[in-house]
């Protein structure tokens, strides 16, 4: 091992081991709260941690020690060392503190089962009476998945080339343009579609516009990921075929690289369709229109029966598109 | 005899450090069929790559049919390349397009991006392709997907995309290799035919003395990245032949 990896790798494991302990004595703090309300000062807590974690990692048991410097006494079992102890009672204190913090309460959900009567009733006896007005709703999600995804393929597509790391040149440029594009995908795909329903509901006002624009953005985002990670997966051979004959870059791409990838392409861009739709009912309750917001309205409205109608019909829609989409994948695959 | 292929001095060091090519120097006259041989890794695949700059070599210099291929870029590169017909071990069709298709990527070198993407219309070209694929006897196999085609109907289909090119040059990197003896000598047939009928330069690296006897005119053996002999095929015995592979190795018999 050189030694500038030594340093590292022992600066990480003391790290993991203060943090651990910090951790640790937060979580008595915390408890000790709930239960005797008298939590140990943010102060207290600190140095508590710093002084368990640096006593564990000088007397080489740490859990920092077995994870980043995994040499000293790693054959032991368990639950005859110290790290494997630690770890419990992390792992132990974390459920504990979770219990308590989801407030879970074993009581009332067997016992107020009657609250929900109203609920399961309606389903059961919906009001088909709307029915109409449920199936414009409908549509509405539908197609605003379906364009949301028609919109996002010919931008992803492209978007994907210069996101592939095999088909970026290895110079500054190809460097440059490949980190930035990966790195506004991945950013804007960890933006769920349900914050970008929001800000453009604000920006083109509450309506099926802004569903469309939010799960548009998010499915750029993630079928640019997907696509440039099936360029990087591509046989290599027919590529290095084409250069070979004398053709520019572009054309090597359309010849090379596309043929191997328009069938993948197309399953991932159903598939994707079918999250949209799904996505597209939750975008709703936040005024991206269609079925979810009508859903939020009679929810208000506390008209069961409605509700009712509607979560039979999104039922129905995520059933049917699951199964289509599951059936032209595996047809494509033979492609 | 015109000079065909020059190398001056070549050099390639990967960048992990491998010294592929320790400074070659070769000449390759016009019409000659060049077998390469040696042992995997020996710098085979790397020389016959930086013949067109599949690979960029490190220092050196290249000059096929009196062009600095090493100086060329862009478009000048281009031009190059399409003299340069190259056949592979794995074949590297594009397996899910109809051999026909295949067969026209060969011309890409020729055409503009407007031109290559409505190939079909083009009945020149067409009429060009069918002709190569019925040179390898494949014309019926014209609409068929090359990945429904057996190995040597799959090389052929390459040989054909390679003609496509009308080149002065042909690079073969072990072409046979994935192949049974019987195709393997049936794809070597196609190869020594445009060597002697069209005059092509063949360079083609080799595993089997047997089919280098038959078709080479000339043999270059490499090993560690020098050359280690060059001369006739007839020229190589056991004592060469061990020099070439190590003391170990024995001559497999394939007819």
């Amino acid at each position: 091992m050189k030694k500038e990896n030594k340093f590292k790798l022992s600066l990480q494991a003391i790290l993991t081991d203060l943090l651990f302990w910090i951790y640790i004595f937060g979580c008595v703090s915390f408890l000790m709260d709930r239960w005797f309300e008298k939590a140990i000062p943010g102060n207290f807590v600190v140095i508590f941690g710093i002084a368990a974690g640096l006593i564990s990692f000088v007397l080489g048991l740490s859990a920092g020690r077995k994870v980043f410097l995994p040499t000293i006494r790693t054959d032991r079992k368990w639950y005859k060392s110290f790290w494997g102890w630690s770890v419990f009672l992390i792992l132990f204190i974390t459920f504990v503190v979770g219990w308590n913090l989801v407030e879970v309460d074993l009581y009332k959900l067997f016992t107020k089962f009657r609250n929900a009567g109203g609920i399961m009733s309606g389903i059961f006896n919906p009001n088909m009476d709307i029915l109409i007005v449920c199936l414009t709703a409908l549509a509405e999600t539908i197609y605003l998945a379906l364009l949301a995804t028609i919109f996002a393929i010919p931008l992803a597509f492209i978007l994907s080339f210069f996101a592939a790391r095999n088909l970026m040149p290895k110079t500054f440029l190809g460097n440059t343009v490949y980190i930035i594009i990966r790195t506004i995908a991945t950013l804007f795909r960890s933006i769920e579609a349900i914050v970008w329903a929001i800000i453009f509901s604000v920006w083109v006002g509450i309506g099926p516009f802004a569903g469309m624009l939010a799960l548009m953005i998010h499915s750029i985002a993630s079928l640019t990921k997907l696509y440039s990670e099936q360029i990087e997966n591509i046989d290599p051979g027919p590529v290095e075929a084409i250069k070979a004959t004398g053709a520019s870059t572009i054309q090597t791409w359309i010849f090379g690289v596309v043929p191997q990838i328009i069938s993948p392409y197309l399953a991932f861009t159903i598939y994707r369709w079918d999250i949209n739709v799904r996505m597209a009912t939750i975008v709703g309750f936040v005024g991206g229109g269609g079925i979810g917001l009508l859903l939020l309205q009679q929810q208000q409205l506390l008209r069961w029966q409605n509700v009712g109608v509607i979560i039979w019909l999104i039922a129905a829609v995520v059933w049917i598109m699951d199964m289509v989409s599951a059936k032209v994948r595996e047809k494509l695959q033979g492609m | 005899m015109k000079i065909m292929i020059e190398l001056k001095n070549l050099q390639k060091v990967y960048a992990t450090g491998t010294h592929a090519l320790k400074g070659i120097d070769l000449k390759v006259k016009e019409g000659e069929f060049c077998i390469l041989l040696g042992l995997s890794g020996s710098g085979k695949s790397t020389l016959l790559r930086c013949l067109n700059r599949l690979i960029e070599p490190t220092s050196g210099d290249i000059y096929i049919d009196g062009i600095n291929v090493v100086a060329a870029k862009g478009k000048k590169l281009r031009y190059i390349r399409r003299k340069i017909a190259m056949i592979f071990q794995q074949f590297n069709l594009i397996k899910n397009l109809s051999s026909l298709t295949n067969v026209l990527t060969g011309k890409l070198g020729y055409s503009t991006l407007i031109h290559s993407l409505t190939f079909p219309q083009h009945k020149d070209d067409v009429k060009t392709a069918l002709e190569n694929l019925k040179r390898v006897g494949l014309k019926e196999f014209a609409e068929k997907k090359t990945r429904n085609l057996s190995g040597g109907q799959q090389q052929r289909v390459a040989i054909a995309r390679a003609l496509m090119q009308n080149p002065k040059v042909i690079l073969a990197d072990e072409p046979v290799a994935s192949l049974d003896p019987a195709t393997a000598d049936s794809v070597m047939q196609y190869l020594g035919e445009l060597n002697k009928s069209d005059n092509m330069t063949v360079i083609c690296s080799l595993h089997f003395l047997s089919l280098a006897r038959k078709y080479g005119t000339r043999v270059v053996a490499l090993k560690d990245g020098k050359i280690v002999f060059d001369g006739t095929p007839v020229e190589i015995d056991e004592k060469k032949f061990k020099e070439i592979y190590g003391e170990d190795a024995e001559e497999v018999e394939i007819r």
